[in-house]
């Protein structure tokens, strides 16, 4: 009855098949109005960016011996900023960066 | 052997249960419904029924216990009444859009305020848009064979819907009638165990269930689900001329006629007090006035076509509302607007009005009965209905 385009096709019920790491299916992080920038000069890897993020999006790359930031999932609440110990964190608005996300091209 | 019992509607639902052989039950007790879950607890508790028996904390955590159980795999059953089935509501719509075919038994109960414990149908039509299939029964037997149709109509992979089945509370949840019991046998034929297929939770393939999802993708799982309700009347059919041939039974899958033959008049409703309209409709008779009774036996799907062409037979049709919607294009009821929708393309149709009855749980006696078939009467004599709504008892 309804003519859906192959792409935009969701799986019956509605089920997701589980993350193994990420969502693929949910990326969450197109909405932000700023977005957290580290200068690594200053960050001593007190890993408090890593424990406060409330979607994990600072992870420890310990080959490199920094913190990784995930924009897919980022949606710029900057609780990181608040609690980095060394200032390394700082804020910087979302539309300043040529990748950044236009909020209302996709609502999600 | 297949046998007759003396059965409540809640204890012919039970019954119903056992033989469709569930394998979760979550209760949380509120009257009227609730002796039912009382019925399958001691029927678990004796090992007549090997079925999990949870108790929920409330009747949110019933649907939710319900909604899992379902996810995994198991034919599962829960219930309720009056205010629980609105404590519920928000666990309705995932489970359908889930595609889960739970089943929720419904025993009305009047809304609160002011706690009144009586039947009436506005606790389970507030929830006839969530994506339900629904439908009422006018006797512990029609109860018990619902609580059957309705598994393997929402199991059906066609369908794989959820179901309300609903009876009045107290009229028919609680007085005893006879009720024919078929064989296990002749329900393991017409009800084979569920399968989910692959829609079912798996550790070795995992996938979430209810997970959020984008607005992009709400109106296409809303057209899943709309298609599912749009294929359900052809499976209930099926599943209907089944249930009539393995049972020996004779049920019509949308509406129910009697002495309909030759009839100007008639009395259009769903649910208990249709028992009582037929005394009324004979009565009638006798006295020269053509009237009949038309019965409803589902209103999700809302059998469009079956009503417009059966209604379209007669010359005046009373809708009798057994539950509220304040402010609504009808200012009284939810069938009347759903009734004159259907008959809207019908050429020369039949004068309709409705009349609000039976709310808070107030018998309709006979006289009420007469009373309407004089307004219909009056109606068919001046060619209009002068309104819309009459209150039975409530005016003159």
């Amino acid at each position: 009855m309804f003519d859906i385009p192959k792409e935009s096709q969701v799986p019956f019920g509605c089920v997701t098949p589980a993350p193994v790491g990420e969502q693929p299916m949910m990326i969450t992080g197109n909405w932000r109005e700023y977005r957290p920038v580290i200068d690594h000069e200053k960050c001593n890897l007190c890993m408090n960016c890593v424990a406060f993020c409330p979607d994990a999006c600072w992870q420890l790359d310990a080959a490199e011996e920094t913190v990784a930031w995930n924009a897919k999932y980022c949606k710029g609440c900057l609780v990181c900023v608040n609690e980095c110990s060394t200032d390394a964190l700082s804020k910087a608005y979302e539309l300043d960066f040529p990748d950044g996300v236009v909020r209302l091209e996709k609502p999600f | 052997m297949a046998k007759e019992m003396t059965l409540s509607g809640c204890a012919a639902s039970a019954q119903a249960v056992k033989m469709a052989k569930v394998d979760v039950i979550c209760s949380y007790p509120i009257r009227p419904y609730t002796a039912a879950m009382m019925e399958l607890a001691k029927m678990v508790n004796e090992g007549e029924l090997d079925a999990e028996f949870v108790h929920g904390e409330g009747e949110h955590a019933q649907l939710a216990v319900v909604y899992g159980a379902s996810a995994a795999g198991a034919r599962v059953f829960t219930g309720s009444s009056g205010v629980g089935v609105t404590y519920a509501f928000e666990n309705y719509s995932p489970i359908s859009g889930g595609r889960l075919p739970v089943q929720m038994m419904i025993a009305d109960r009047a809304l609160d305020p002011p706690g009144d414990f009586g039947s009436e149908h506005t606790d389970a039509m507030s929830a006839r848009d969530q994506g339900w299939i629904m439908g009422w029964a006018e006797t512990p037997q029609e109860a018990f064979d619902n609580h059957l149709i309705n598994y393997r109509i929402g199991e059906d992979k066609r369908v794989m819907l959820p179901q309300f089945v609903c009876q009045d509370g107290y009229f028919v949840s609680h007085i005893p009638d006879k009720v024919k019991l078929p064989d296990q046998a002749q329900v393991d034929e017409f009800l084979p165990p569920y399968d989910p297929g692959n829609h079912v939770l798996d550790p070795k393939k995992p996938f979430s269930h209810g997970p959020q999802i984008r607005p992009d993708q709400g109106a296409i799982m809303d057209s899943q689900r709309a298609e599912a309700m749009l294929a359900a009347p052809a499976v209930i059919e099926e599943v209907i001329d089944s249930y009539n041939r393995i049972m020996g039974r004779s049920y019509s899958p949308w509406v129910e006629e009697f002495m309909t033959d030759g009839a100007e008049i008639v009395f259009f409703m769903q649910g208990a007090h249709a028992a009582t309209a037929r005394h009324a409709v004979r009565h009638l008779r006798d006295q020269g006035v053509k009237a009949g009774l038309v019965k409803l036996r589902f209103v999700r799907p809302w059998p469009t076509k079956a009503v417009a062409e059966t209604l379209a037979r007669f010359k005046a049709v009373g809708v009798i509302e057994t539950s509220t919607s304040y402010g609504g294009s009808m200012r009284g009821g939810n069938l009347l607007a759903e009734t004159r929708a259907s008959l809207y393309d019908v050429p020369g149709r039949p004068l309709t009005t409705s009349f609000m009855a039976g709310l808070g749980g107030e018998v309709v006696p006979l006289k009420e009965f007469y009373w309407m078939a004089q307004k219909l009467t009056d109606g068919l004599k001046a060619g209009r209905m002068e309104k819309s709504v009459y209150w039975a008892g409530l005016e003159h």
